[in-house]
């Protein structure tokens, strides 16, 4: 029970950095990135990559922090042409080139079976690092939320016109928030991957992608904390699936359906009832002349 | 050569006649509705169920699914997309997965998991030198029936004028006195029922289960794209460009052409070949109107 607990807490806390790397792009800056799994897929398969070519371990790190954010800047090219409908397009095509790239060319990290990569055994030790990168992530976000740049991401979300008639070129802050969100879910997508020893195609869909979305949407995608929060209760709700089917005695498969039908339609309601989401945006008063 | 054309129709055919529906609603509701993939899976199990259990012949059963399929997306837009209205475009596509979703976990709860077959024995025919079946001429003509009854609809009707207003200007259009709403809900009727036909269409040619939206959505979407988003029967034009190229990089010796030895994409990177198509036309895109200008 406290090990099932533990890894609980572990889930919610990495999934809470790719919620946060999220609220980064769409909740502050209004970037809807419907491939919000590439990312995390990036550093996952870091992992997969240094663990197949013998690469140390270390070096996993490094391609899941380094290759997510430059990739980002490669997908948010385009967005300063298209519409954010049209670009959440190219996003979640992107998300699914990489998915199909590493399903169809095992050379990469396995193909289709996947590939085994050093597992953190100690569950106790996956939890503490899972909730150091959270702890640091919060720390950064809530840093970029208040400073300057967050008012002119907020500006940016707003009004991009606004954003450029003060000076500021909203093209080079949109690959800012890209560059370090994508990293953060490119770290976290590292950590995953040794926390569950195990990667393959099948773990990065688009459904992981609207899993993310999800928790987002439910909980404020403009708070921190509600990101955490909205996080917490689908995790929960997901990672629960197996004790809800057992205690009902209803087939897996069945409840699994229900819990997706339960996902969609809480999707639904949020943006028929409460749009701001569970932890609504904080206004800010800044008085310049006080200061 | 004949048989990849053949085969390329056909697909197309399947593909099309969904993509338009998608192509319908961008035009007059201005989001990509990823919703649409679940009503064409929807419309497939009604049309089985109306076939297995009430013992309906194929065509009526295909048409009253159709309309089934057709009222229960109107009946969606009433509850849900009515209500929202004046949301952004990507909130509307948020909003249609999670109807996607729930529409999904509907049909996986009623049908279970595992995959069914309509019960048909088409007969094969060879002509021009490719092989086929009755079913596929079926399938192509449904689809030429179903593109032609909806241009006669857009271009010789009143309703179809008032279509085609709205899309082109709905504020103009409203101003001078056309029934938004009611033109909204028989857009959901046309675009919702071609879903329902076209998921009939595939299931015969491939089989039912509840995670075909998976393998239609992403081709589906690249065909919309590739014709225009907003273009009706660009989306039928797509959907054949795409299963074009799908089958000729797939069937055509590439090697041997460039003189490098038999080589020719395998046959798994289809998938590949329809979001690289979409990615790369979304990419080459103009600027859409509204986004910033580029520095």
């Amino acid at each position: 029970m406290t090990d099932f607990a533990i890894y609980c807490v572990t889930m919610i806390a990495i999934w809470s950095v790719l919620g946060i790397s999220l609220h980064l792009q769409f909740g502050l800056t209004g970037l809807v990135n419907f491939g919000q799994v590439l990312p995390f897929a990036i550093g996952a398969y870091g992992a997969g990559f240094a663990a197949v070519h013998g690469a140390p371990g270390w070096s996993g790190w490094v391609i899941g922090g380094v290759m997510a954010p430059l990739l980002g800047l490669v997908v948010i090219l385009p967005a300063s042409r298209l519409t954010q409908d049209y670009w959440a397009l190219v996003t979640l095509g992107a998300g699914e080139l990489f998915r199909l790239a590493m399903l169809n060319i095992p050379g990469i990290a396995g193909g289709v079976e996947g590939v085994s990569v050093a597992r953190i055994n100690a569950s106790g030790t996956a939890m503490l690092a899972a909730l150091a990168l959270l702890v640091a992530t919060v720390l950064f976000a809530r840093r970029i939320g208040h400073s300057p740049l967050g008012r002119m991401l907020r500006v940016l979300r707003e009004d991009e016109v606004l954003a450029a008639t003060l000076g500021r070129d909203p093209v080079r802050f949109q690959r800012v928030v890209t560059a370090i969100s994508w990293a953060m879910a490119g770290l976290a997508g590292t950590l995953y991957a040794h926390v569950i020893g195990y990667i393959s195609p099948s773990a990065f869909t688009v459904a992981e992608t609207f899993l993310i979305w999800i928790a987002v949407v439910l909980g404020g995608p403009a708070s921190i904390l509600g990101v955490v929060l909205g996080t917490t209760i689908i995790q929960l709700t997901a990672l629960s699936t197996r004790f809800v089917a057992q205690w009902s005695q209803l087939p897996f498969e069945f409840v699994a359906n229900l819990r997706l039908g339960l996902f969609g339609l809480v999707l639904v309601l949020v943006f028929l009832l409460r749009p701001e989401g569970l932890v609504p945006e904080r206004r800010e008063r800044v008085d310049a002349a006080s200061r | 050569m004949t048989q990849i054309l053949a085969d390329s129709l056909i697909y197309a055919a399947e593909i099309g006649i969904i993509a338009m529906g998608v192509a319908l609603c961008f035009a007059i509701l201005r989001f990509a509705n990823f919703a649409h993939v679940q009503f064409a899976v929807v419309g497939a199990y009604l049309t089985y169920s109306a076939n297995r259990f009430l013992g309906l012949p194929l065509v009526p059963a295909t048409l009253l699914s159709a309309v089934a399929t057709g009222l229960l997306a109107v009946g969606i837009d009433r509850a849900v997309f009515a209500r929202l209205r004046r949301i952004t475009p990507e909130g509307k596509m948020i909003v249609s997965w999670g109807v996607a979703l729930i529409l999904r976990a509907a049909i996986a709860c009623c049908f279970g998991g595992a995959s069914r077959v309509f019960p048909v024995e088409p007969a094969a025919l060879n002509a021009l030198g490719a092989y086929f079946t009755s079913q596929d001429v079926a399938v192509v003509a449904a689809t030429l029936a179903a593109i032609l009854a909806l241009h006669l609809l857009l271009h010789r009707t009143r309703a179809g004028t008032a279509l085609r207003a709205l899309a082109s200007n709905a504020e103009l259009a409203e101003t001078r006195g056309i029934p938004a709403e009611r033109m909204i809900a028989l857009m959901w009727l046309i675009s919702a029922g071609f879903a329902a036909i076209g998921g009939t269409l595939f299931a015969l040619e491939t089989r039912l289960q509840p995670n075909m939206d998976l393998i239609i959505l992403l081709p589906t979407f690249s065909a919309v794209t590739i014709g225009g988003l907003d273009r009706v029967f660009g989306a039928a034009i797509g959907a054949l460009v795409l299963s074009l190229a799908q089958n000729l990089l797939i069937g055509v010796d590439l090697g041997g052409l460039l003189g490098l030895g038999s080589w020719s994409v395998p046959t798994r990177f289809r998938d590949f070949i329809a979001v690289g198509a979409m990615v790369l036309i979304l990419l080459l895109r103009r600027r859409t109107p509204g986004a910033l200008a580029a520095r």
